[in-house]
């Protein structure tokens, strides 16, 4: 009995230590005060009003989460706000939010006594508030997590479930060259991106879906094949020129259009890489945009239908809609047609990193579709 | 125009030739001068740009030098000389670093001539820059011009190099400023000028690419030709350029050529000089000297004036004796003093009047006696003849009263009739030089010459064709409308009568007489012309001489009558004469005679007319005589 026991507590003890991981295994802790702050600025917690843009959107539907149970199939919260682990202690639109936990949740209560978010943080201040302990959790972008790794802040990154890619403009001209798509596609050196933009902080994207997801990311081409463009690119009639466009307020994106243009120029592409001030729509003079999609949920079919509907109706994709309960072939083979008409570029995934203090244990990042599970955070006791 | 006048207009030309030249010169040398201001300046400029150039390149290779002697510099190099090394970790490191040293441009290159980070162009990591791995001493070299490429396009730096050796593996580290508008606002200029940066990034100009101190140049496309002709041929070079159709509005530009570690013109540096300041001053001077020329052509107008006027008095005077004595005044005399020419001529001039007027008098008291002498003559010739007739029947009187007293009834009443008609001759005689010490003054009256003309033809016509003489034929040319002139109707008629009996006299063998009439200029002419036997011109000389004749019973008075009559009436007479052919006389007579006419007695005094034109004039003092 005393060895099945000894044997039973040291698995218990190997399990808790995972492997990369700070924090050791130890017993949780009620208590404390979660310091979160987001770049998001959320005006209104009322599911019914509509948010100002995805941002706002993606940060109040994390908050949502902490305080509702559960979600309606069409994925709007259900039941009343404090029906879930967190209700409102204090709200100042646009500012800051203070949840406090919930003591009549019907799981079991949070651990943090209550979550402070602070709203409207930039990236920087978001990440000198990690690194001087003035805030508990942060989210911090991919390309800054090594940086912020070196400079003592504890990372966390998911699984990459953010695609970026170059998505051609249906309609203008050089849009409609599959020679100067596929061109652009083979000049791009997307390792490059990887290990220098994101600080090898992703993955190089030659599909629609991650590997650990769809399984089959490894069959699509990443390499940059210059010459290949280059010859494509000369079988072009005249001198035409692609205008790439990006969101003028996405520092990475700024950045990944810059090295798409080396890239292009080096295989004698002509382009111009210009800032977009409206985030998702397709400015008149761009050919083509740099845009960004977020895995909705880990299973393929689902990935692709959002990055279809998400991409589509700027590229003008022909594809028929993937019924529920389609094999992984048919969803490669989908992947498949949309990557080789090159209409869309895959080019890198993202992780969702999240800077952690010191005293925040037992957090796991969440996988696509999953909330922040502050409720199974718990804080270690600061030292006196 | 009068010598003073001249005198005048010569020194005022000359006055203007002199300012023209001075002023000319002065704005050629004010100009010369500027031009070698303006050259000075913009040396200075362009010297002021290279000591700036080089210290700003002294600075560069400073700050590069202390990136590359930093201590993350150092540890960067280190950790790359590592095999396998992770450079993706830099790839950032160039922005800040180049924040902190202040330096446009910054590269770090690996050894192998890979991009590890660049400020200027983020994006550009990983691509090569061979020409950094090549064997240079670039300390030695120095900063250096260069064309960099940044995501923006190219642009012009000045650029450094330095290396962190760490074992085999090299790191290097490109910094630099940018040339360009900032670079030029640091210049400090003098007003009225301003620095321009051609950068030669293109193949060919390109206007964006010339830019001020704040920008790029408006209008650039006006300094093509220069620039193109600088791109080809790199050197310093001058030129201008006409913003405006204002010379004010010019601006003079020195080239600099800026030229690469290669040797290769990457940039031009204008140093412009705006010509306003210069123009303006050169036309302020302009008009300066010309009020001043203005003030000194007038005060040398004033001057010229006096001076014509104070040089050309004793001429003037010299002038008016001359023309005194012209005018018969013999006594002229000149006052002009003096030791100058002018001085000596007045001299010799006062003298030469001197001489001549006891010359005159001399000449005319051997003229009265000449004149003397020929009345004397011809009296004693009138009388003679008379006398001996008179002389010889007093004696033939006497004589019969001595021996035949029977016949002396007889010859007393023929030698008494004899006595009667000499005597009445000589009465004639002396009634006739009566008549000629006695012409009246012309009374003056309206009078039609052509009606005078007519009526002394008429008068003449019974004789022109007497029986017993050879037939001589009137022609008349009489002007129609011949204005009326203000004479003596009798005067006129008596001498134009004694030029018709002259004419007369001297067509003893018949011929034609002709009377013409014309509209002459201030009056009417009459000319009476002959078919006779002609005058020498000996005798053609002494015509007008009183007493003089060339004819055996003439008293030599006709012609000096007519002369008379014409003088008086302010006239003038002249004769040509062709021996064989015949003789004319020509009269000219004013409309309106002055009002003091020459008396008949001064004309006696001046008897000697030209030979074959002989002619006298109003006032002249010709004296009369009869016709030949």
């Amino acid at each position: 009995m005393k060895l099945r026991s000894f044997l039973l507590l040291a698995a218990i003890s190997i399990a808790l230590v995972h492997p990369g991981r700070v924090e050791t295994a130890r017993r949780p802790r009620y208590g404390g005060t979660l310091r979160v702050e987001i770049g998001a600025v959320v005006n209104s917690l009322d599911p019914v009003v509509a948010a100002a843009n995805p941002e706002e959107s993606a940060a109040k539907d994390q908050i949502g989460a902490l305080l509702y149970d559960h979600r309606n199939p069409d994925g709007t919260f259900a039941g009343v706000a404090g029906s879930g682990a967190f209700r409102i202690a204090a709200w100042e639109p646009g500012k800051h939010v203070t949840l406090a936990a919930s003591e009549n949740n019907r799981g079991a209560r949070a651990f943090v006594d209550s979550v402070e978010i602070q709203m409207g943080r930039q990236a920087r201040d978001r990440l000198l508030d990690l690194e001087v302990g003035n805030t508990d959790f942060a989210q911090i972008p991919a390309e800054q997590a090594r940086s912020a790794s070196e400079h003592g802040v504890r990372v966390s990154a998911s699984d990459p479930d953010e695609l970026v890619a170059v998505v051609f403009v249906a309609g203008r001209p050089i849009a409609e060259d599959a020679h100067a798509r596929e061109a652009l596609a083979r000049s791009i050196d997307r390792a490059a991106m990887v290990n220098f933009i994101l600080q090898k902080e992703g993955q190089p994207a030659g599909g629609l879906l991650p590997q650990w997801s769809s399984g089959t990311a490894f069959l699509f081409s990443t390499a940059a094949d210059a010459a290949g463009a280059k010859q494509l690119w000369s079988q072009i009639s005249g001198s035409p020129a692609i205008v790439l466009g990006y969101d003028s307020g996405d520092s990475l994106e700024q950045t990944v259009a810059e090295r798409i243009a080396v890239n292009a120029r080096d295989a004698g592409i002509s382009i111009t890489a210009e800032s977009v001030t409206s985030p998702g729509s397709a400015a008149p003079n761009c050919d083509a945009r740099l845009m960004r999609v977020r895995m909705p949920s880990p299973h393929p079919r689902e990935a692709l239908v959002n990055v279809v509907a998400m991409l589509g109706p700027t590229a003008a994709l022909d594809v028929a809609p993937l019924p529920a309960g389609v094999s992984s072939d048919q969803v490669f083979a989908r992947e498949r047609a949309i990557v080789g008409s090159y209409r869309v570029i895959p080019l890198v995934w993202l992780p969702q990193v999240y800077g952690l203090s010191a005293r925040v244990r037992d957090w796991n990042a969440p996988a696509p579709g999953e909330s922040w599970p502050f409720a199974d955070v718990w804080l270690e006791q600061e030292s006196q | 125009m009068t010598f003073r006048s001249k005198l005048f207009w010569i020194f005022t030309l000359a006055l203007l030739l002199s300012v023209g030249v001075i002023a000319t010169g002065v704005t050629l040398v004010t100009r010369r001068a500027f031009e070698d201001l303006n050259r000075r300046h913009s040396e200075a400029l362009v010297g002021q740009f290279e000591r700036e150039f080089e210290r700003r390149g002294q600075d560069v290779g400073h700050r590069v030098q202390g990136i590359a002697d930093a201590e993350g510099t150092v540890r960067m190099a280190i950790e790359l000389s590592r095999p396998k090394a992770d450079v993706s970790v830099y790839v950032n490191d160039a922005h800040g670093v180049s924040q902190s040293f202040q330096l446009d441009f910054l590269d770090f290159v690996g050894s192998d001539g890979s991009i590890i980070s660049s400020n200027e162009w983020p994006a550009r990591f990983g691509y090569k820059m061979d020409w950094l791995t090549q064997p240079q001493d670039w300390a030695k070299l120095g900063t250096f011009l260069a064309k960099v490429d940044t995501q923006d396009g190219p642009a012009l730096g000045l650029m450094a190099v330095s290396t962190v050796r760490v074992g085999d593996s090299n790191l290097y580290i490109l910094g630099g400023e940018r040339l360009g508008k900032d670079f030029l606002a640091s210049l400090v200029l003098p007003a009225g000028m301003r620095a321009l940066l051609y950068m030669n990034l293109d193949p060919s100009f390109q206007p964006a690419n010339l830019v001020d101190d704040s920008g790029p140049v408006s209008q650039g496309e006006r300094f093509a030709p220069f620039l193109d002709q600088e791109r080809q041929q790199p050197g310093k070079q001058t030129f201008r350029i006409a913003w405006t159709p204002d010379p004010a509005g010019s601006e003079a530009f020195h080239a600099l050529p800026l030229q690469g570690r290669q040797n290769d013109l990457l940039g031009v540096l204008l140093v412009g000089n705006s010509q306003q300041e210069v123009v303006e001053l050169e036309r302020r001077i302009r008009l300066l000297a010309l009020a001043v020329a203005a003030m000194g052509l007038v005060v040398g107008l004033l001057l010229s004036w006096w001076g014509a006027a104070r040089v050309t008095r004793p001429v003037r005077k010299l002038a008016a004796g001359a023309r005194e004595v012209s005018e018969g005044n013999w006594s002229a005399r000149v006052d002009v003093r003096g030791r100058h020419e002018i001085g000596q001529l007045a001299l010799a001039f006062n003298k030469m009047t001197e001489q001549l007027s006891e010359q005159r008098e001399r000449l005319l008291q051997a003229e009265r006696v000449a004149a003397w002498r020929e009345v004397a003559r011809r009296l004693a010739h009138e009388l003679k003849n008379p006398l001996f007739p008179l002389q010889t029947t007093v004696e033939n009187l006497r004589r019969a009263k001595e021996q035949n007293f029977e016949q002396f009834e007889e010859v007393f009443r023929e030698s008494t009739g004899i006595l009667l008609a000499e005597i009445e001759n000589l009465k004639t005689i002396v009634g006739r030089f009566s008549d000629f010490a006695k012409m009246p003054q012309p009374e003056l009256g309206p009078v039609n010459l052509n009606d005078v003309v007519r009526g002394i033809v008429k008068l003449f016509e019974a004789q022109f064709g007497a029986v017993g003489r050879p037939p001589i034929t009137s022609e008349l040319h009489l002007e129609e409308n011949l204005p009326v002139i203000q004479a003596d109707a009798t005067l006129l008629h008596r001498a134009i009568e004694n030029l018709v009996l002259n004419a007369m006299d001297a067509m003893p063998a018949g011929g034609v007489l002709m009377l013409c009439t014309t509209r002459e200029d201030g009056g009417v002419g009459l000319e009476v012309s002959d078919t006779g036997t002609g005058l020498t011109p000996e005798e053609c000389e002494r015509l007008f001489t009183p007493y003089y004749t060339t004819k055996q019973h003439g008293t030599g008075l006709g012609l000096a009558i007519v002369q008379s009559v014409v003088s008086d009436h302010g006239g003038r007479i002249s004769v040509e004469s062709e021996t064989g052919v015949g003789t004319s006389f020509h009269i000219h007579l004013p409309a309106k005679p002055p009002r003091a006419p020459a008396s008949v007695t001064s004309a006696v005094q001046n008897p000697v007319l030209p030979s074959s034109a002989a002619e006298t004039r109003p006032g002249s003092e010709s004296a009369p005589s009869e016709g030949a």
